[in-house]
C-alpha cells in the first residue's frame, strides 16, 4: 500500500486511468501479471461468502424472543427483503423465494461495498463475469419456476404470445422473445457491472487526477485538493449507488419471477 | 420466519408487473423492438442489396411493435 502511495507521489501512476487498472496482479503466484487463478477478486468473493455465512450463522445460533442487536440486524435485513421485495413484487407466494433474494441482496450489497471499503477499494462486480453469473442464476431460476408452474408449452405460450389480434402477432413475437430471453439477463448483468465499473473509474480519475496536477505544476496544488474533495463526495455518491444497485438487481429478479408465475389475463 | 405462509385475500392484483419491473419491461420492449426488426431488416438488406431501406423500415416497424406491446402488456391491467 505504501508502495502505491510512493508511486503516486513520484508521478509514475498512469493518468488517465484505463481498463488495465481493473486487472490487478495475482496474489498467487505473488505479483504475476495475467495469472487468473487466485487474484484479489477471488479473495474478495470468498471473503464475502465467508462473512455472510458466519454473520447469519452467528446471529441465528440462539434466536431470542427479545432479539439481541446482531439478531435484530439480521432479522431486519431478512424482513426487509421478504416484505419489501418478495411479498411486494410477487405476492404471498413470494415468501418461498425470500431466502434466495436475501442471499442475492446481501451478496451483491457486500461485494459492491468493497468498492469503497479501505484496502479492498474495488468491487468484484466491476468485472462483467461476476454480475453475469448472478444474472444467469436469476435467469435459470425464473425460467425453471415458470416451466414448473405452467408446464413447458404453456409457459412459453404465455411468455411469447401477447394479448393482441393475430395479424400483428408475427411482428410482436420476435420482440417478446428478444426482450424476455435475451435483453433481461443481459441488462441485469450489464446494469450492475456498468455502475460498479463507472464508479471505480470515477474515483480513479479524481484521485489520480489530483496527483497528476500536483506533479505537473506546484501552482495546481489547490486544484488537486479540490479534486480530492471531489473524491470524498463521489465516495458518498458511490455508497448510494452500491445500495441502490443491490436493491435494483434483487427487485428485478423478483419481478422476472413474478412474471413467470403470473396467470394469463 | 420463512414459514409464514398465511394466505392473503384472493383477488389481489398479483398478476401484473409493478414499479421498477414495469419500467424496465417497457424500456426493453421499445429497445428490443427496434433491435430485432432492425436486424431482420438489415438481413433483408444484405440479401436483396437494397442499401439500407429495409433496415429503416424494420426499425420503424420494430418501434411500432414495441409501442403496441407496451400498451397491450402494461397499459390495461385488468
Amino acid at each position: 500500500m505504501f508502495g502505491q502511495a510512493n508511486v503516486l507521489a513520484a508521478g509514475q501512476a498512469a493518468f488517465p486511468p484505463s481498463v488495465d487498472d481493473f486487472y490487478l496482479p495475482a496474489i498467487l503466484p505473488w505479483g504475476a501479471e495475467n495469472a487468473p487463478w487466485f487474484t484479489k477478486f477471488t479473495l474478495m468473493v470468498w471473503i464475502a461468502v465467508g462473512v455472510l455465512i458466519i454473520f447469519f450463522l452467528a446471529t441465528y445460533r440462539k434466536p431470542q424472543l427479545v432479539p439481541t442487536k446482531k439478531q435484530w440486524l439480521a432479522e431486519s435485513i431478512y424482513g426487509f427483503v421478504r416484505n419489501n421485495i418478495s411479498v411486494d413484487m410477487i405476492g404471498h407466494q413470494g415468501v418461498r423465494f425470500a431466502p434466495y433474494f436475501t442471499t442475492l441482496f446481501c451478496f451483491v450489497l457486500l461485494t459492491n461495498s468493497f468498492a469503497i471499503i479501505p484496502f479492498f477499494q474495488i468491487s468484484p462486480n466491476s468485472h462483467i463475469a461476476f454480475p453475469a453469473i448472478l444474472a444467469v442464476i436469476s435467469y435459470v431460476l425464473f425460467n425453471y419456476i415458470g416451466i414448473r408452474h405452467h408446464g413447458f408449452g404453456k409457459y412459453f405460450k404465455h411468455a411469447l404470445i401477447p394479448p393482441a389480434p393475430w395479424y400483428i402477432l408475427p411482428l410482436l413475437i420476435p420482440i417478446e422473445a428478444f426482450s424476455t430471453f435475451i435483453i433481461r439477463p443481459f441488462s441485469l448483468a450489464v446494469r450492475l457491472f456498468a455502475n460498479m465499473f463507472a464508479g471505480h473509474m470515477l474515483l480513479l480519475v479524481f484521485t489520480l487526477g489530483g496527483f497528476a496536477m500536483l506533479n505537473a505544476n506546484a501552482w495546481l496544488a489547490p486544484v488537486s485538493v479540490v479534486s480530492w474533495v471531489m473524491t470524498v463526495a463521489l465516495t458518498l455518491l458511490e455508497a448510494l449507488v452500491i445500495v441502490l444497485q443491490a436493491y435494483v438487481f434483487t427487485v428485478l429478479s423478483a419481478s422476472y419471477i413474478q412474471g413467470a408465475l403470473a396467470e394469463e389475463h | 420466519m420463512a414459514d409464514d405462509q398465511t394466505p392473503r385475500p384472493a383477488g389481489e392484483p398479483d398478476d401484473y408487473p409493478s414499479g421498477a419491473g414495469q419500467g424496465w419491461t417497457a424500456l426493453s420492449y421499445l429497445v428490443g423492438g427496434m433491435l430485432v426488426w432492425g436486424f431482420i431488416g438489415w438481413l433483408v438488406d444484405q440479401w436483396l442489396d437494397t442499401g439500407g431501406v429495409a433496415t429503416g423500415i424494420g426499425v420503424v416497424l420494430g418501434m411500432a411493435g414495441g409501442v403496441i406491446l407496451v400498451i397491450r402488456r402494461l397499459g390495461t391491467p385488468t
